[in-house]
Formats: structure tokens, C-alpha cells, sequence
């Protein structure tokens, strides 16, 4: 399916005017109108319609707590922080720029430099209360390590639930089982990411 | 049949009657959520019990639950009470409806009839008529503006539509010669070819259209019109009280439901192998069931295409039939 | 017994509603009470085994009742008590009080005297709607109809005063036409 019907601003250009006539003004016109309606039947137009819908028995309901409907990978919800395959560290670097970018001002990242010299990430809050999903975060990130996962239900006792870092971030077991799926969804590279690359300018 | 033994009987019957109406008025909520929603390609209540079975139950017990709120500015004692007649008048009306024919249980003939008067008809309908009192105190106690347009509509299509079904039914009636039910639905034993409704086929279409406006369903239902005056008479009510105006719409319904069955469509008369008891409660169940499908099909009238219909269509077609069964029968 | 319980009850119930109709200041109250006190009377037809006028009774007033609570509607906020202003308390007073008893005179003297016997008793076989019938439609055939005629006038009346302005419609008027009106 192409994109173009969605890109058409001019919607205009597909309505079509039901002809309407003008309203009766005679007495004689008006009880015409009365006795066309009466006896066309369109009443039983509209009983015949819903009587072949229950018979057809063609049920639309999704029952949601036991069914759900597929989402798609691009769906924004609650975020999730990876970790490197290989060795299992955060991949978070603690560079700041979702701090900076959110536009709902509801990250909060505290970092400090550890025994190394490495920048480590010990605080990483996101208020839920006030996030819009808008998703840049997972669009900034250098090294993808905050992208937005598929989980949508936010219900629970308490509302520092999903916020903390830890319930963010992907579990070490979890991890080494091989079940951290590089997300194809929101902030990730593009599929042709390699042809797109490009040195860096540094002509300044 | 000696007095004591009169007496027995009749709370006996009172007793089967309240319950057994109660529930069905409860199903019937159920079976209208369901109808409705197979209509509207849904599946409506699935989680509570089989197939959302006890949905009726939990409604029940949420209503019974609720806190009963008494609005600050209302008439108290008014507000209080409107429900309930509500509610008594639809099992009052059900009194003098004969529900099944006779039978017998322990070597005793039970007339499934509470009280037996010889003007049934007018009795049933002059009882739910007053059972309009009820969305018209409701509304007007509640101290709400949309209560009191809730209660404004009650007014003028009770004052409409009692003109409608009383003319409607006046031809069946001459054509009887009696306003007892029993009376109406035995001119009708002959089988299929007797009922009145192949003789009164106008007479049978405005009375259902006027059950509607009594009982206010769907194309007539002004009163707590959600679109237009939030929920009517009954925006102020919570809980049980709320509870209680529904049990009587429904429980009207059925009433309808049997009074036109009773009067146009053969009563209880056996219909063909189908045994009478089982005729009537099927032609009972097509009636009510006509009621929900309307409700999925048709939308609402405005207030003035309610009045409109009423005086400048229904009436002048009840007058005319009523004149041409007279002359009809006197020739 | 079960009569004589019944009617006691009905009269009971019936005084209360019909002091309470006279005597409150909120016209919901009276209103109510008088709706009240109308379907209680028809107890008295069916306990005399006149069904077919306690009925007619149920109907009529509720019909009639329900017109009222229509004017109530209009003229009245109905959920406040109304301010009653009495000009001459005692003239009030003799001049109903007087005419209460006028009517209970009127209506007992037959009863003392017991001069009352039924012009039209019920006949075995014949039952009540159709011996009201037979009455309305022999004796009483002329008042009947003249009552008949009196309330077609009534309602053409009634059309001709409400239909005047029929036509024009409040909500379709150009703002202007009000303003002439206004100026007018």
C-alpha cells in the first residue's frame, strides 16, 4: 500500500454531494412526504439491518484482558534500558542528552565517575506522570541503550512502580539467556543505516 | 372455595408473581444488553459468570451497595418515594393481566390470574398510566433543570399518548364486547384465523407504537433522552432507588408485552400442536425481544415529532378506525 | 371484615392526603397528596364493586392531575415553599368553614333520613360497564351529550388560543424581526 492517499492534503476532491430536496411547504406537498415515508418501508430497512448483523453472528470484540491485539514494533510505550550483549554492562554512558531533549522534563540522570574514570550512570528516574511518550528520547540516544518497549498496561499499587532504573533495566538472567531482542522499533538505526553513514565533517 | 382458602391462594399468587417478574425484569436487562450488542456486532457481558450470566447478580449488588444520595435542595420525602411507585404500579398493573390458562396442580384448578375484575383492560392501563407519576415526581423533587425537562417530557407524553392507546384499543374492545381479558382472549379460541390483530391490523400498530411512549423505549424515550438532558428524570438517583425505576420499565415492558399478545395476538389459546401456557410466552418473548431490536434499529424522535405524530397522525388514524369498525359492525 | 379493614384504611389514607393538599405551602406537596388522595377514592368504587368507575376514576385523574403538575411546572419553582399572603384570615375561614358544612348537610340529610334508595339498581347478569351504559345512554342521554359538545367547544377553544401564532417559529426568526417587535 502506498503512502500517497495519506499524503493527499485535498480530501476535498473525494466527497460526493447527496442530492437533498427542499423541504415541503405545501400542506399537500408535506402530507405527500408523510405518506412516501410511512409506506416505503425504511423502518424495516434499518430492523432488516441489524437482524442479518445478529445473524450473521460476526463478533468484532476483542476480549482484553485474555485477547490483545498485536501492536506494532513502533509502538511507544514503557521505556526499557538495554544492556551490551557481550559483556552484559549498561550501554547507558551517561552522556545526558535525553536529560536534555525530553521536552517533558521527566528524566532525571545522576552520574558519577567510577575507579576507572568512567562515567557511570547510578540515578536514572523517567516520572511516567509526566511523560508523553514522545519518543525522543529513544531517538537521541548515541548508543541505543533507552528505547520504548511494548508494555502499555501502567497499572499498579504504587507510581514509583516503572519509573525506577532497575525496573527499566533489562535483568542480568535475562540478559545471558539470550531473550534481550535488539528492538526494531523507535530510535533504532534504519535499516539501511550503513548506506546513509557518513564522515564526520570535520572541516571546522 | 371457602374464604381462608381464597385468601391463601391469592398472597400464594402475589408471591410468584413479585418474584418471578423481579427476576425477569433483571434478566430482562441482561437479555436487552446482549440482544443489543449481537446487533451492534459485540459480544456484551462475557466475564461474569458463563457466557456473563451472573452480570445480573453483580449489577444487583452494586446497586444494592451503592450509597444512596439524597441531593441537598430536593424535595426529600417526594424524591424518596417517586421510585417506588415506580416500581409498584408495574406489579400492580401485572394483578389483573391473566398470565397463563388455567391449570392444575394438586388437584387444584389455579386461575393464574390475581385479581379477576371485569375491566382488566382498563384497569391495566389506567395502572400503568399512573406509574408515569413516577419519572414525573422524580424529576420535578430532584431539584435539577434536567430533571425537571425530564419530568416536563413525562407530562406531555403521558397526557398525549394515553389518548392513543385508549382509542386504539376501543375498536378490539367493540369488536369483544367486554373489557375483561379472560372475555378478549377467549373471542379468540377459534385458532390463528381469530385473532384480532387480522381484523384490527391498525388498531394493533398504534398500540404498539403508544407501548412504546408508555413504557418510554427507545424511539420515544424522551424522558432520559442521554443525548440531549443527561439522563432525564433520574439524573439525581443512585443505587437501589435508580434500581427501582428500571425494575418497573421493565417490568412494564412485559406487561405490554402480554397485553398485546393477550388482546390482538390470541392469548393463551392453544396455536395449532403448541400448547397455550408455551404460545403465550412465546408471543410474549417475540414482543419483548421487538422492544430491544427497535432499541438497536431506530433512532429517537425530537420532542415536537413526538407531539406531531401523536396528535396529527395517531389519533385522527384511531379516530377513523374506531368509526369504521362501528359501521362495520353495524352492518 | 376484609371490607370493613379496607375501607377504613382507603378513608384513612384519604383524609390524610386530601388535609395534607389543603394544608402544605409547597405545591409538589399538595399536588402529590391530591394525585394520592384521587387514587385512594377509587378504592371505594371497587369495594363497592363498582370496577369500572374506580378505574375511570384511576385514569381520569391521573390525567387530570398530571395537567395540573404541568401548570405547577410553569408557575412555581415546586421544590420551594410558596409565600401565601392572606388578606382577610378570618373572612377565609367562615366562608369555607360555612361551606364545608353546607356540603356535608347536603350530603348526610338523605343518609339520616334514610331516603335513599338506588334509582337504577343492579340488575343479576348484567355487568358493570355495561349497566353504566345503560343509564348514560336512557336517562341521562341529553346531559351526556350536551357535556360531550361543552368539551369540543372547550377544545376548539383551546386550539384556536394556543394555534394563533402557530406558524412563526421562535427559532428561526431573524434578529432583526425581534428588534421591531421590540421597538413596537
Amino acid at each position: 500500500m502506498s503512502l500517497e492517499q495519506f499524503k493527499d492534503r485535498n480530501v476535498s476532491q473525494n466527497y460526493t454531494y447527496i442530492p437533498v430536496d427542499k423541504p415541503p411547504v405545501k400542506p399537500l406537498d408535506k402530507f405527500k412526504q408523510v405518506l412516501k415515508r410511512t409506506f416505503k418501508g425504511e423502518l424495516f430497512v434499518g430492523l432488516w439491518v441489524v437482524f442479518r448483523e445478529m445473524v450473521k453472528f460476526d463478533i468484532h470484540t476483542v476480549q482484553y484482558p485474555k485477547e490483545k491485539l498485536p501492536i506494532s514494533p513502533r509502538y511507544r510505550a514503557v521505556h526499557k534500558l538495554y544492556r551490551l550483549l557481550e559483556s552484559g554492562y549498561e550501554r547507558c554512558i551517561g552522556c545526558g542528552l535525553c536529560e536534555k531533549i525530553c521536552i517533558a522534563n521527566c528524566i532525571r540522570m545522576d552520574t558519577r565517575y567510577d575507579e576507572n574514570q568512567r562515567k557511570e550512570v547510578t540515578e536514572y528516574t523517567i516520572n511516567l506522570g509526566r511523560c508523553i511518550f514522545c519518543g525522543y528520547c529513544a531517538e537521541v540516544c548515541p548508543e541505543l541503550a533507552i528505547v520504548h518497549g511494548p508494555r502499555y498496561e501502567n497499572a499498579s499499587e504504587q507510581r514509583a512502580h516503572f519509573v525506577l532504573k532497575d525496573d527499566m533495566l533489562t535483568p542480568l538472567d535475562f540478559l545471558k539467556e539470550g531473550k534481550q531482542q535488539e528492538y526494531p522499533g523507535f530510535g533504532d538505526v534504519s535499516p539501511n543505516a550503513d548506506e546513509r553513514i557518513k564522515k564526520t565533517p570535520l572541516a571546522y | 372455595m371457602t374464604l381462608t382458602e381464597f385468601v391463601i391462594a391469592t398472597i400464594i399468587k402475589i408471591l410468584v408473581v413479585l418474584g418471578l417478574f423481579s427476576a425477569l425484569a433483571g434478566f430482562g436487562t441482561y437479555l436487552e444488553r446482549k440482544v443489543l450488542a449481537f446487533m451492534q456486532r459485540r459480544l456484551g457481558p462475557m466475564h461474569v459468570g458463563p457466557y456473563g450470566l451472573l452480570q445480573v447478580l453483580a449489577d444487583g449488588i452494586k446497586l444494592f451497595t451503592k450509597e444512596d444520595i439524597v441531593p441537598q435542595n430536593s424535595v426529600k420525602p417526594i424524591f424518596m418515594i417517586a421510585p417506588v411507585i415506580g416500581a409498584a404500579t408495574a406489579f400492580i398493573a401485572l394483578a389483573a393481566v391473566p398470565l397463563f390458562p388455567e391449570f392444575e396442580i394438586f388437584g387444584i384448578t389455579i386461575h393464574p390470574i390475581i385479581a379477576d375484575i371485569n375491566v382488566g383492560v382498563l384497569f391495566v392501563l389506567g395502572v400503568m398510566a399512573s406509574g408515569l407519576f413516577a419519572p414525573l415526581l422524580a424529576g420535578m423533587a430532584s431539584a435539577n433543570k434536567w430533571g425537571l425537562l425530564g419530568a416536563a417530557r413525562t407530562a406531555i407524553q403521558l397526557l398525549s399518548y394515553e389518548v392513543v392507546t385508549g382509542l386504539s384499543i376501543l375498536a378490539p374492545l367493540m369488536l369483544v364486547g367486554s373489557l375483561s381479558l379472560i372475555d378478549i382472549n377467549n373471542y379468540q379460541s377459534g385458532g390463528f384465523t381469530d385473532w384480532i390483530v387480522w381484523t384490527q391490523p391498525v388498531a394493533f400498530v398504534l398500540f404498539l407504537i403508544a407501548g412504546f411512549a408508555e413504557t418510554n423505549r427507545t424511539p420515544f424515550d424522551l424522558l432520559e433522552h442521554e443525548a440531549e438532558i443527561v439522563s432525564g428524570y433520574a439524573t439525581e438517583y443512585s443505587g437501589m432507588r435508580w434500581g427501582m425505576f428500571f425494575i418497573g420499565e421493565y417490568a412494564n415492558m412485559i406487561t405490554i408485552a402480554f397485553l398485546a399478545s393477550l388482546i390482538f395476538l390470541g392469548g393463551f389459546n392453544d396455536w395449532g400442536f403448541i400448547p397455550g401456557g408455551l404460545a403465550i410466552v412465546l408471543k410474549v418473548s417475540f414482543l419483548f425481544f421487538f422492544f430491544l431490536w427497535t432499541r438497536a434499529a431506530w433512532p429517537h424522535v425530537r420532542p415536537d415529532q413526538l407531539m406531531w405524530l401523536c396528535w396529527k397522525v395517531l389519533m385522527p388514524v384511531a379516530v377513523i378506525n374506531v368509526v369504521v369498525t362501528g359501521i362495520v359492525l353495524m352492518m | 371484615m376484609f371490607e370493613a379493614i379496607a375501607f377504613y384504611l382507603f378513608s384513612a389514607i384519604t383524609i390524610a392526603m386530601f388535609a395534607i393538599t389543603v394544608l402544605s405551602k409547597n405545591a409538589l406537596y399538595s399536588m402529590s397528596a391530591l394525585a394520592a388522595g384521587m387514587v385512594m377514592i377509587s378504592g371505594f368504587f371497587f369495594l363497592l364493586d363498582a370496577d369500572f368507575l374506580g378505574v375511570v376514576q384511576i385514569i381520569v385523574y391521573t390525567g387530570a392531575v398530571m395537567a395540573l403538575y404541568a401548570f405547577g411546572m410553569m408557575f412555581f419553582d415546586t421544590t420551594r415553599d410558596v409565600k401565601e399572603e392572606i388578606r382577610a384570615p378570618k373572612l377565609v375561614f367562615l366562608l369555607s368553614g360555612l361551606s364545608a358544612l353546607l356540603l356535608v348537610i347536603a350530603l348526610v340529610a338523605p343518609i339520616v333520613s334514610d331516603h335513599i334508595t338506588a334509582l337504577y339498581p343492579m340488575t343479576e347478569g348484567v355487568e358493570n360497564p355495561q349497566a353504566v351504559g345503560i343509564v348514560l345512554f336512557t336517562k341521562y342521554l341529553v346531559p351526556f351529550e350536551v357535556a360531550a359538545v361543552m368539551l369540543l367547544v372547550a377544545m376548539i377553544a383551546g386550539i384556536v388560543l394556543a394555534g394563533k401564532k402557530m406558524d412563526e417559529s421562535l427559532t428561526l426568526k431573524v434578529e432583526e424581526e425581534f428588534q421591531e417587535k421590540g421597538a413596537k
